[in-house]
């Protein structure tokens, strides 16, 4: 019976020996990988992965998928404090500025500049930085999210993109003898006409639009008015948050009046559910989402009929002769290392994969994601996938088509630690504001003057 | 040489525990009082290499500042509306059932069953009661499915729906839902721990009060509540500490976000505000966690101490 | 009981009618209180059954059914594969079993040792660890997240498992158990030459059975209930615990959302928890009564 103390001391002991599993071991130099892909999309990476040892046999890359986003960022934030980061991770902009506090991440310039030729196992040589036709290939706006920190110096490269489009019903658009609306302002009149012929009808529980992202809906705006969003102020940080002005309350007032009237809906306020599912049963017409969920807006076929078809467009702009449109999906980013030989591994595999246009073509097709490189459209399989893009079953490539062709519209904001938050707060506050207005209407400056404050002011208390 | 030995096997007894207890109980308690102490701690800055100055900063700014002081406050109100609710119900709960025969048992083991549920799930059970289904409530295109069984109910008896805990829903609202789940929650515990205080009070007192004719409601206020009082301080303690760390009942009706789709974090508690700063979107923030843990600390400690004085006063022992 | 006897005696002396009269009322009146009560606890169990078995049309309707018109057994089947309760429950069985076991291991030891030993400090020791119960977990959870973080702990089921093994609250509880079995007991066994270990798994184990018992069951539905430590240390699909699983899948609870399934859900989350209190009623009344703490 001491058996039983001495397992239990055994095991209480071996819990904390256990956790730590060593590397293997192979003279090669290891490369580890967060991100955040499924199956479908790890195997297209194996297969290039494949191709780059070929190339460059000393490096072994090691790939791990760490849930979401949001999980690669707690997990490599651990890691940092643990001093064990892995070489490159998935990321987003704030996230890069997260690390960068513990000082972190690897800046690039040194390595995109560089001359330094390299031999590969083919017995080509090539040069560690970017060529000019290479830089050049990279879309515009995709390209700058990697040097939006204030000191121009680049910390993230574009890995596969994705940005929001509007889906709309085309049979009720056709049926209706609507026209797509391009502005904000054609988009109200739409509405208020969809509201008007469903009422007609006795249908009052129809809802025109469906925005799934209250926080990019915002900073859309404020970019699309060229109004103020955040700014990086690395001696005057709360001077960041510049969003608290008569622009952006205007809009948010127009909106929280189409929200009353029940022009629209979001995310958050449709309990949580993402709007498509409005869309495709037909209870919403229109819906502004991710291009890269094309494949959720495709209604769900009854009797072997679509109900409808649904196609895909620009969102609409205040100033259609300039657009703009926001730049999401992941970048990677490269943490720093005290051994320089995997620091120029992780760079020569990033260099690979973004500069690639076969790699971006069939990761494209797999994830829904927009290729980072112009390149891609001459990719023959790429082509070939984009023929594909008429009829709602093609839609999957006609969103990497309307993506592809409003090129120069993406913008990126700022990213600095609490950029986050700044998203996080002006998404609540279009929340509320949509809600609330409508019950403040006697006092409704007073109301938005409030809310604003109290936004600008939370996202300062969350920094200091 | 016994008393050697004993020393050498107690210690060994005893190292599972101790060694666990100096690293996760001992150990947090002395960096706690670190980063609370040190100025803008934040475990990123830390890895950074960052040094910290020592003051009160951390504490300033979780005073000053709005967030935990909305958490403080509804953390407050809730205790003080779901303490005196749920005790003086589980009082007369509790009196009402000790004086019946048949079903007693039955009715006993009903009231205890809240106490074994799990109050995140069975939040979302409140909430799907209390909710309406549907949008634009409160607007003049209001699209309703379902008002909600509650509101069904108040329909029923000629009254007009409210909207409890949908965007739109007012503050007051959302505290009233609270407070039902929490005092249904709070009632198992304190109905188990009163019943059981009843039933060992010597039947002597009630007999003398009937001979003197001594009216019901006296005889509850008179002699029940007397001889209850020690366990009504104790209920009233635990119910106080435990109101203090006030976070899954809000978490089971609102979700993560802490109040309604139109407001979140309206509703955040004290505890609330402390993980907010451990992790997740903002993982630098530790020194706050901890002076807000601190802070929370000291107040749960001063009411335990406001309570025990005034029950020595006031406790009939 | 004292009602009883109250009314018995009533009944034997001289006594009006009109008073009995009044003794009705008010046992009627008690009843149909406490039956109130009863409803008022028992709805939203009722609420949760029926609407996991509502089709989604039905449960939207304006007016409200009181039991389904079709019962619709699909919502048990997409809640499971919706919040992927099958991985859910084995996470959590696990890290309830293992924890509970080792934590009972380590309890009984400290236990023993706290009642039976003597060595030196042992007053200061037992004193000092009753104090850390006085502070609230939240604020060790601020530091252990880093500590486990730095070990590189999170993702694992070591995380839910280590940290909070040791309960300072079962030590006291089993310690006052075992001081109850009489000293004479131990000097015999010891006069016999019996080892501590052979003593305290034959003779005092066995003594201090139901109070043992009643800390697994507290342990396992701790674990079952907990939340927040999960939430932050062990966010991943392979690690989630059940609760943090089921409100992370359903995040929001108003507005449009599929009841049904979410009920159905929270039904599946809730069974087990009921089996365990039909089974073990004595045990947890008898736990709580004494400790005072949820789960």
């Amino acid at each position: 019976m001491k058996k039983v103390l001495a397992i239990a001391l055994v095991l209480v002991v071996l819990s904390a020996t256990l956790v730590a599993c060593g590397p293997t071991s192979s003279g090669k130099t290891e490369i580890v990988f967060y991100h955040t892909m499924g199956q479908n999309l790890r195997d297209v990476l194996d297969r290039y992965i494949v191709e780059f040892e070929k190339l460059y046999p000393q490096y072994d890359i090691q790939h791990k998928q760490v849930g979401g986003y949001e999980d690669v960022r707690d997990q490599v934030n651990s890691e940092i404090i643990a001093g064990k980061q892995p070489n490159i991770a998935y990321c987003y902009p704030d996230h890069v500025a997260l690390y960068n506090i513990a000082g972190a991440v690897q800046t690039l310039d040194e390595y995109i500049n560089s001359t330094e030729v390299v031999e590969r196992s083919d017995g080509a040589t090539e040069i560690v930085g970017l060529t000019d036709e290479q830089k050049a290939d990279f879309i515009e706006g995709y390209y700058q999210e990697g040097a939006q920190f204030g000191d121009g110096k680049m910390y993230s490269m574009p890995f596969s993109k994705s940005t929001e489009v509007l889906y709309y019903n085309k049979t009720y658009f056709e049926e209706n003898k609507l026209t797509v609306p391009t502005t904000w302002d054609e988009m109200e009149e739409v509405c208020a006409k969809i509201k008007e012929i469903e009422n007609a009808k006795g249908n009052t529980d129809i809802i025109p639009l469906g925005y799934d992202s209250e926080d990019n809906w915002f900073i859309t705006m404020c970019e699309q008015l060229n109004s103020g969003y955040t700014q990086v102020d690395k001696e005057n940080t709360s001077n960041q948050f510049i969003f608290n002005n008569d622009a952006n309350k205007e809009f948010v007032k127009k909106f929280s009046d189409w929200y009353a009237k029940g022009y629209v809906t979001t995310k958050a306020l449709n309990g949580n559910a993402y709007t498509s599912d409005l869309f495709t049963k037909g209870k919403s017409m229109m819906c502004i989402g991710s291009s890269a969920g094309a494949s959720n807006q495709i209604p769900d076929p009854v009797g072997g009929k679509y109900p409808f078809e649904a196609d895909i467009t620009s969102i609409p702009q205040i100033d259609p002769e300039n657009p703009k449109v926001i730049s999401q999906g992941p970048s990677v980013t490269i943490l720093k290392n005290a051994n320089k030989d995997e620091v120029l591994g992780s760079w020569l595999f990033v260099k690979f994969l973004t500069t690639n246009a076969a790699f971006q073509a069939d990761f494209s097709i797999a994830s829904g994601y927009v290729p980072v490189i112009k390149s891609t459209m001459e990719d023959p399989a790429f082509a070939e996938h984009l023929s594909g893009a008429n009829g709602h079953e093609g839609l999957v490539a006609l969103s990497s088509l309307v993506c592809m062709e409003q090129e120069s519209a993406y913008y990126a904001s700022p990213a600095f630690y609490g950029s986050s938050f700044a998203r996080d707060e002006v998404g609540l506050l279009m929340q509320k504001c949509l809600v609330e207005c409508s019950q403040n209407l006697d006092n409704l400056d007073a109301f938005l003057d409030q809310v604003f404050e109290a936004a600008v002011q939370n996202c300062i208390q969350a920094i200091s | 040489m016994v008393e050697s030995k004993q020393h050498w096997k107690a210690w060994l007894y005893l190292s599972p525990a101790i060694i666990l207890l100096l690293v996760f109980t001992v150990y947090p308690i002395v960096n706690t009082l670190y980063m609370a102490f040190a100025n803008g701690y934040g475990m990123m800055s830390a890895a950074g290499g960052q040094k910290f100055e020592f003051g009160i900063e951390n504490f300033k700014k979780v005073l000053e500042w709005g967030g935990f002081l909305t958490a403080m406050k509804n953390t407050l109100l809730l205790c003080i509306l779901t303490v005196p609710i749920s005790t003086i119900l589980a009082l007369l709960i509790a009196v009402i059932l000790n004086s019946i025969g048949p079903l007693r048992r039955v009715l006993q083991t009903i009231y205890f069953l809240p106490y074994v549920t799990n109050s995140i799930a069975i939040g979302m059970v409140f909430a799907a009661m209390f909710n309406i289904t549907g949008s634009f409530i409160g607007t003049e295109n209001e699209i309703v499915y379902t008002s909600g069984i509650i509101n069904n109910i108040i329909e029923f008896f000629g009254g007009t729906k409210v909207n409890w805990i949908n965007p739109g829903s007012s503050y007051w609202a959302n505290i009233f839902v609270l407070v039902i789940y929490i005092v249904w929650n709070a009632l198992p515990f304190k109905i188990l721990i009163l019943l059981g205080g009843l039933q060992s009070v010597n039947k002597q007192y009630y007999d003398a009060a009937k001979i003197d004719g001594t009216g019901k409601f006296r005889t509850l206020t008179r002699i029940t509540v007397p001889l209850l009082s020690p366990l009504i301080a104790y209920i009233v303690i635990t119910g106080f500490i435990g109101g203090f760390k006030e976070y899954s009942n809000v978490v089971g009706i609102f979700g993560e976000s802490m109040g309604p789709a139109a407001d979140p974090g309206r509703l955040n508690t004290m505890v609330g505000y402390i993980y907010d700063n451990v992790a997740g979107k903002l993982p630098n923030n530790q020194g706050k966690a901890a002076a807000a843990a601190l802070i929370l600390f000291v107040i749960i400690l001063a009411v335990t101490l406001i309570n025990l004085w005034v029950s020595k006063k006031k406790v009939h022992y | 009981m004292a009602k009883e006897i109250t009314v018995k005696q009533t009944n034997i002396g001289m006594l009006a009618s009109r008073q009995k009269f009044w003794g009705v009322v008010s046992m009627t009146l008690r009843y149909v209180f406490l039956i109130l009560v009863a409803v008022t606890v028992l709805f939203p169990f009722y609420w949760m059954i029926i609407s996991s078995l509502k089709t989604l049309d039905e449960y939207r309707s304006a007016v409200p059914t009181f039991w389904p018109q079709t019962l619709d057994f699909k919502n048990y089947a997409e809640a499971f594969e919706v919040a992927n309760l099958g991985r859910l429950f084995f996470n959590t069985v696990y890290v309830g079993v293992v924890s509970t076991i080792l934590s009972i291991v380590v309890t009984i030891l400290s236990a023993f040792a706290f009642a039976r030993l003597e060595f030196k400090g042992k007053n200061v020791l037992f004193a000092g660890l009753l104090a850390t119960m006085m502070i609230p977990g939240e604020l060790f959870t601020i530091t252990n997240y880093i500590t486990v973080a730095k070990l590189e702990w999170l993702n694992t089921y070591i995380v839910l498992i280590v940290p909070f093994l040791v309960s300072v609250f079962y030590i006291y509880l089993l310690r006052q158990s075992f001081l109850q079995i009489p000293n004479e007991l131990y000097l015999a066994a010891k006069v016999d030459g019996t080892s501590d270990l052979k003593y305290l798994i034959k003779v005092m184990i066995p003594l201090a059975l139901p109070t043992i018992i009643s800390i697994t069951i507290l342990k396992m539905m701790g674990a079952w209930n907990s939340y927040m430590w999960p939430r932050l240390v062990a966010n991943d699909e392979a690690h989630t615990l059940i609760t943090y699983g089921l409100r992370n899948a359903f995040t929001d609870a108003s507005g449009e959302v599929d009841y049904p399934v979410q009920m159905a859900a929270v039904a599946l989350v809730s069974i087990p928890l009921f089996l365990v209190f039909i089974f073990f009623r004595k045990y947890i009344m008898k736990g709580v009564s004494r400790s005072g703490i949820k789960g």
